[in-house]
């Protein structure tokens, strides 16, 4: 069985309970807090054919973001913890998998009143998804950041017709 | 008091380079560098965003508060503006990037590497704009020759009168979309060529050729691109004449009775404690701006400022918002490295070469490149979530393309100067920089019309445009201020002669930038480099005459 066969099988599992996945400890966020925001990322960026914001542990990325943003930027604290507000309000840790889903949807829009919420969430979590190694080289498959003795260059006799 | 044949005051580009030809001849050398010292070797590596506690965006607010445009890979090398602050009227921002580290602003400079041309140096005579500078091409040839065989230039000669062919190392392949982007600009007659850079493509001098990392702007972990600690400084170190003192803060000039520089105060960094030393000749090579700072500093009036422009005619070059989008074939594509050159297809200016353009005077450069980038900056405002979002940025990964400026000229108004803050001082209370820059008419016009080429080239080449806001920069971002400190063969109106040294004062030379009488279209810093080497023999010629 291959590492992307597993992938496979994992991405048949339920992706996205109710449950937290890790025994981290947040700092900045509350425990309640935090396992709504890990569900919520796992549903932006979920575990399919490739790893997701699971495996990337982006929620854990953020708790410690915003736990070192007192010094110089409080106002991304603030602003964090209004989204978190609005989420616990709308007490998305107690709906059911389709209601979550249902409810990501709707403030996708820029009409709705969760807009601000999720644009924030989702701005930071496909930051810290495509500046981790599950983003990175997993799924994008980037190649740089090597020792080449040669640079490739264009090798497509196509692309000089344009 | 410790006395040496030359002090030199920073140790980038040019300070770097005068180092060593002065201590190659038997010059006795002392380098001051206000920042700390840095080995390569030890201090720079590839990094991974995810082996970063912040991915590369530092604690929150600290950079974009205090170090302005710099990473969490590259700070340390940058500088702290709450230790050297600069002040400017609120209706006139400039950003002003600086370095205070041995080698200054090369160890992570973009080492684009160009020639100026007559166009440039005698654009004056042509359309009737400002002053010519003092010298043409045919004065600085020589020494464009000697410091790009030394550093090493990757190109390909493109024969264009107005972007002269050098002394080239083998160029760097072009990715798929740069190939892509010059097909379009041979289909629409933009003169195009792989971006000139100052990276080996094979061996130099001992240094290895690049490997392609992309890391550049962190620090070059091998010296395969140019910086003083790889390049000009060990060569300099050799001859045993040289003397380097890093965390050494010069605050002024010091002067004898009889006009002549005897030497300069520095502070030192940590203990802040004033240290005087003496010298034959004294040669400022900071930035051009701190350069000009010290000068006025020195000296009530400013020193060597018997013609009052001192200060004035800043300029840095227009840059702004490009265009930016996809290009369709590369959509889907497999992923190759695409950014490990760093570098990009150059389009040399084509604009007041034969006929005058109806809306503005000058020219400028573009470039164009496209590929996989370590990070996919269109990620983020992309709409969706879920599978088919991941999908999507996966697809458009490899496709992604812009064209950007790559430095227009920006006019010399005497009204855009730098004076001495009445009250604001760095940490060391030397005295700070109040800078009063603005863009003039024929600056936004310019930046209009390449505008206007740019959308035209990612159209030719196939491109979908996904943001087209056109929005001038601020003054000081390209990283390209100069003037300030103006050369001339008239001691009235220039503050240097056409070999950077002062005209007031004989042991006095100012290498850098501040010598510049325009912009040019071209990035400046090998010009920077080959009028220093010009000073530089002249001030040899001159020691060995005995006249200093």
């Amino acid at each position: 069985m291959t590492r992307r066969d597993l992938m496979t099988v994992a991405s048949l599992l339920p992706a996205w309970g109710a449950t937290a996945q890790t025994s981290y400890q947040p700092a900045f966020l509350s425990a309640a807090e935090f396992g709504v925001l890990e569900t919520f990322t796992e549903i932006l960026i979920p575990s399919d054919e490739t790893p997701g914001a699971r495996e990337a542990r982006v929620a854990q990325y953020i708790d410690f973001v915003l736990n070192n943003a007192g010094e110089y930027a409080s106002e991304v604290q603030r602003d964090w913890r209004k989204a978190l507000d609005w989420l616990m309000a709308a007490n998305f840790g107690s709906l059911s998998a389709a209601e979550k889903l249902a409810l990501v949807e709707q403030m996708a829009s820029p009409k709705h009143g969760g807009f601000a919420t999720f644009r924030l969430i989702k701005q930071m979590t496909v930051f810290a998804f495509y500046t981790s190694k599950a983003g990175l080289i997993d799924n994008l498959e980037y190649k740089g950041n090597a020792y080449l003795t040669e640079f490739p260059g264009c090798a497509h006799p196509e692309h000089r017709k344009v | 008091m410790e006395k040496f044949d030359a002090i030199v005051v920073g140790s980038g580009a040019c300070g770097g380079w005068a180092t060593m030809a002065l201590s190659q001849e038997g010059m006795r050398v002392l380098l001051l560098e206000a920042g700390s010292s840095v080995s390569p070797a030890h201090d720079f590596h590839h990094r991974w965003p995810y082996e970063l506690p912040f991915r590369g965006r530092g604690k929150p607010g600290l950079l974009q508060k205090y170090f302005k445009g710099s990473t969490e890979y590259n700070y340390r090398i940058m500088i702290d503006d709450r230790e050297n602050p600069y002040t400017t009227p609120a209706d006139k921002p400039f950003r002003w990037s600086r370095s205070r580290v041995l080698g200054g602003r090369t160890l992570h400079w973009s080492r684009a590497t160009d020639r100026m041309s007559d166009f440039e140096f005698k654009a004056a005579s042509r359309d009737g704009y400002g002053d010519n500078w003092p010298i043409e091409y045919a004065d600085i040839s020589p020494y464009y020759d000697r410091v790009e065989s030394f550093i090493g230039v990757s190109a390909a000669a493109a024969g264009l009168p107005q972007f002269p062919d050098g002394k080239f190392l083998p160029p760097m392949n072009l990715s798929c979309a740069e190939t892509m982007f010059d097909a379009a600009c041979k289909k629409i007659g933009f003169p195009a060529t792989p971006r000139r850079v100052a990276q080996l493509t094979t061996m130099l001098n001992n240094r290895p050729p690049c490997h392609y990392c992309g890391n550049c702007i962190n620090g070059c972990d091998v010296g395969a691109m140019f910086n003083t600690v790889a390049v000009t400084l060990p060569p300099a170190l050799r001859t045993q004449n040289v003397t380097v003192r890093c965390d050494s803060v010069v605050s002024h000039v010091l002067m004898n009775g009889e006009n002549k520089a005897r030497g300069v105060a520095y502070i030192e960094r940590f203990s802040k404690t004033p240290v005087e030393v003496e010298a034959r000749v004294v040669i400022l090579a900071g930035s051009a701006l701190e350069n000009t700072r010290l000068m006025l500093h020195s000296q009530k009036g400013g020193l060597a400022n018997s013609s009052g422009v001192l200060g004035h005619y800043v300029m840095d070059q227009i840059s702004g918002a490009g265009v930016t989008g996809f290009l369709p074939v590369l959509k889907g594509a497999a992923i190759r490295n695409d950014d490990g050159k760093a570098g990009g297809l150059y389009i040399a200016n084509f604009n007041n070469l034969k006929e005058r353009h109806a809306d503005y005077i000058r020219g400028y450069g573009m470039s164009a490149s496209g590929g996989a980038a370590m990070f996919p900056d269109f990620s983020l405002d992309l709409p969706g979530f879920g599978s088919s979002y991941k999908k999507e940025v996966k697809r458009l990964y490899p496709a992604r393309a812009r064209v950007w400026m790559s430095g227009g000229e920006m006019l010399a108004r005497r009204e855009n100067f730098v004076e001495i803050d009445p009250e604001v001082k760095d940490a060391w209370g030397i005295p700070a920089l109040r800078i009063s820059v603005t863009h003039g008419d024929n600056d936004r016009k310019l930046y209009a019309d390449f505008f206007e080429r740019a959308k035209e080239l990612f159209l030719a080449a196939g491109g979908e445009i996904t943001e087209a806001t056109p929005r001038l920069a601020m003054p000081g971002s390209l990283i390209h201020e100069v003037g300030s400190c103006r050369m001339g063969d008239d001691p009235k109106t220039s503050v240097l002669d056409s070999f950077c040294r002062t005209h007031d004062i004989g042991n006095l030379y100012v290498f850098g930038g501040g010598a510049f009488v325009t912009t040019g279209d071209k990035h400046p810093t090998l010009t920077m480099m080959a009028l220093t080497a010009r000073g530089c023999d002249q001030l040899l010629d001159r020691a060995r005459r005995g006249e200093v």
